[in-house]
């Protein structure tokens, strides 16, 4: 929640070390603004991410997830990424269908000019994140909110 | 006294059990005197109970004691794992079949070391709601078969139009009928370990680093446990049922699994086990893949 009293989402951004990550860091120099909701997790490649990533992400309380990597093709290790992708379509599907709302899952490619898309990237997914509010966990018992984590406290 | 023989009425879909079990016990015991196997895989009555149980025969004098009946309701392909190395001969249903296929595929069994005993035209097990949905019922690999090949029609007529209730619900109802699920799983791992996939020799479930999901039975953690489980499956699940049939508490363990091989089918155009050469679903990419439910 932050001082209007509204909700501010957790998400867990995983990014691909050799683009998205610089496009993180290009949006960071170039003094490119975005919400500052992601957690952001490096990894190598988009395809040594384990769908399991992101479901435990999801046990432990984030509200919604952001995967990016490079464009199809574009590939530091040539087909990562293409192996990533087909593992991400079946994993939304089913996340899908156990109930966890589209909008909490966002994969997109993003390449290491792209600063100023990846921090429209950021913007759309919590936008996304932000509609279907706030993640109750797999119990539906929602989630003690650490002191300074979520909170933003008037001073 | 005159004796009055009285002429048993037996079910057509009895005889057709009973004739199948005839065919396997006759191959089973030309392939142990023959020694082309050392052993033969299969269902059996128990000795202490009357359930079917997997039972494993090596000598030709006891192959009477195999059957095949509407409670073989076990996957016997995991068992191959087991005997790596050794001529084997197994009973397979045509699900078996697929998950033999599977194995192959996945390069974990030498076809040369196994006599597979296709039954085709599978009746069907009881009580297993995947029967209900099979489209396979011709053994897809085989040595030797058993049984009559069904047609596509046959097999059309044996389809039941089940629409799946889960589909129509919004993603608040789904997740609330997973919940009501998943909330009775006491992770007893019957279903890992009835089910053929599930042959990993460290589980995600008992490593601890990292931790993936947490031993306790939580509903948090039962949740995350089969939503891991069903990830694994993507691609590789025949969609068999055995899962199901395990579960101690009813619990619908399919469904998760079972949505997975239909997404596979929509948007790869991927069935498990069809072809004993075929790539695995995630194992292999097209450039042109579909990304659906990616951002713009």
């Amino acid at each position: 929640m932050n001082e209007n009293n509204e909700f501010e989402p957790k998400i867990a951004a995983f990014l691909c070390t050799w683009c998205s990550y610089a496009a993180a860091d290009l949006a960071g120099s170039s003094r490119i603004q975005y919400p500052p909701n992601i957690r952001v997790v490096r990894v190598p490649c988009t395809g040594r991410m384990d769908p399991f990533l992101i479901i435990k992400a999801f046990n432990m309380g984030a509200d919604g997830i952001l995967v990016s990597g490079c464009h199809p093709g574009d590939c530091h290790f040539l087909d990562g990424n293409l192996y990533a992708r087909r593992r991400f379509v079946m994993l939304n599907e089913m996340m899908q269908y156990a109930g966890v709302e589209a909008e909490r899952m966002n994969f997109t490619w993003c390449s290491a000019s792209e600063g100023k898309r990846f921090a429209g990237v950021v913007e759309d997914a919590v936008e996304n994140v932000k509609k279907v509010g706030p993640w109750q966990g797999f119990d539906g018992q929602g989630f003690s909110q650490e002191e300074g984590e979520t909170t933003v406290e008037k001073v | 006294m005159v004796k009055v023989s009285v002429r048993k009425k037996v079910k057509p879909q009895l005889k057709k059990y009973e004739k199948i079990t005839e065919e396997i016990v006759e191959i089973a015991e030309k392939l142990l005197k023959e020694n082309t196997v050392e052993k033969v895989i299969g269902f059996g009555i128990g000795i202490f109970t009357e359930e079917v149980t997997p039972i494993f025969i090596s000598n030709p004098e006891n192959a009477d004691r195999l059957v095949f009946n509407s409670k073989a309701e076990m996957s016997l392909a995991k068992y191959l794992l087991n005997y790596k190395d050794q001529k084997v001969a197994i009973v397979a249903k045509p699900c078996d079949s697929r998950a033999i296929a599977t194995y192959l595929a996945e390069d974990l069994i030498k076809r040369e070391n196994i006599k597979v005993i296709g039954i085709n035209g599978c009746p069907g097990i009881e009580n297993n709601t995947a029967c209900e949905e099979c489209d396979i019922r011709n053994a897809v690999i085989s040595d030797y078969t058993v049984g009559k090949k069904m047609t596509e029609e046959e097999i059309e007529a044996k389809l039941k139009d089940k629409e799946d209730k889960i589909e129509k619900m919004t993603p608040a109802e789904r997740m609330e009928y997973f919940q009501k699920e998943f909330e009775r799983c006491t992770r007893c791992y019957a279903c890992r370990e009835a089910c053929y996939v599930c042959y990993c020799e460290q589980c995600f479930t008992e490593g601890n680093q990292p931790e993936w999901v947490g031993d306790s039975v939580k509903l948090n953690d039962n949740f995350t446990y089969h939503l891991m489980r069903a990830m694994h499956m993507a691609g590789r699940c025949v969609n068999c049922g055995a899962c199901e049939m395990a579960c101690p508490e009813g619990i619908d363990v399919r469904a998760l699994a079972a949505k997975m091989c239909r997404s596979a089918e929509e948007l790869f155009d991927y069935r498990a086990g069809i072809d004993s050469d075929q790539k695995t679903l995630l194992s292999d990419y097209d450039v042109n893949d579909t990304e659906s439910g990616f951002m713009e």
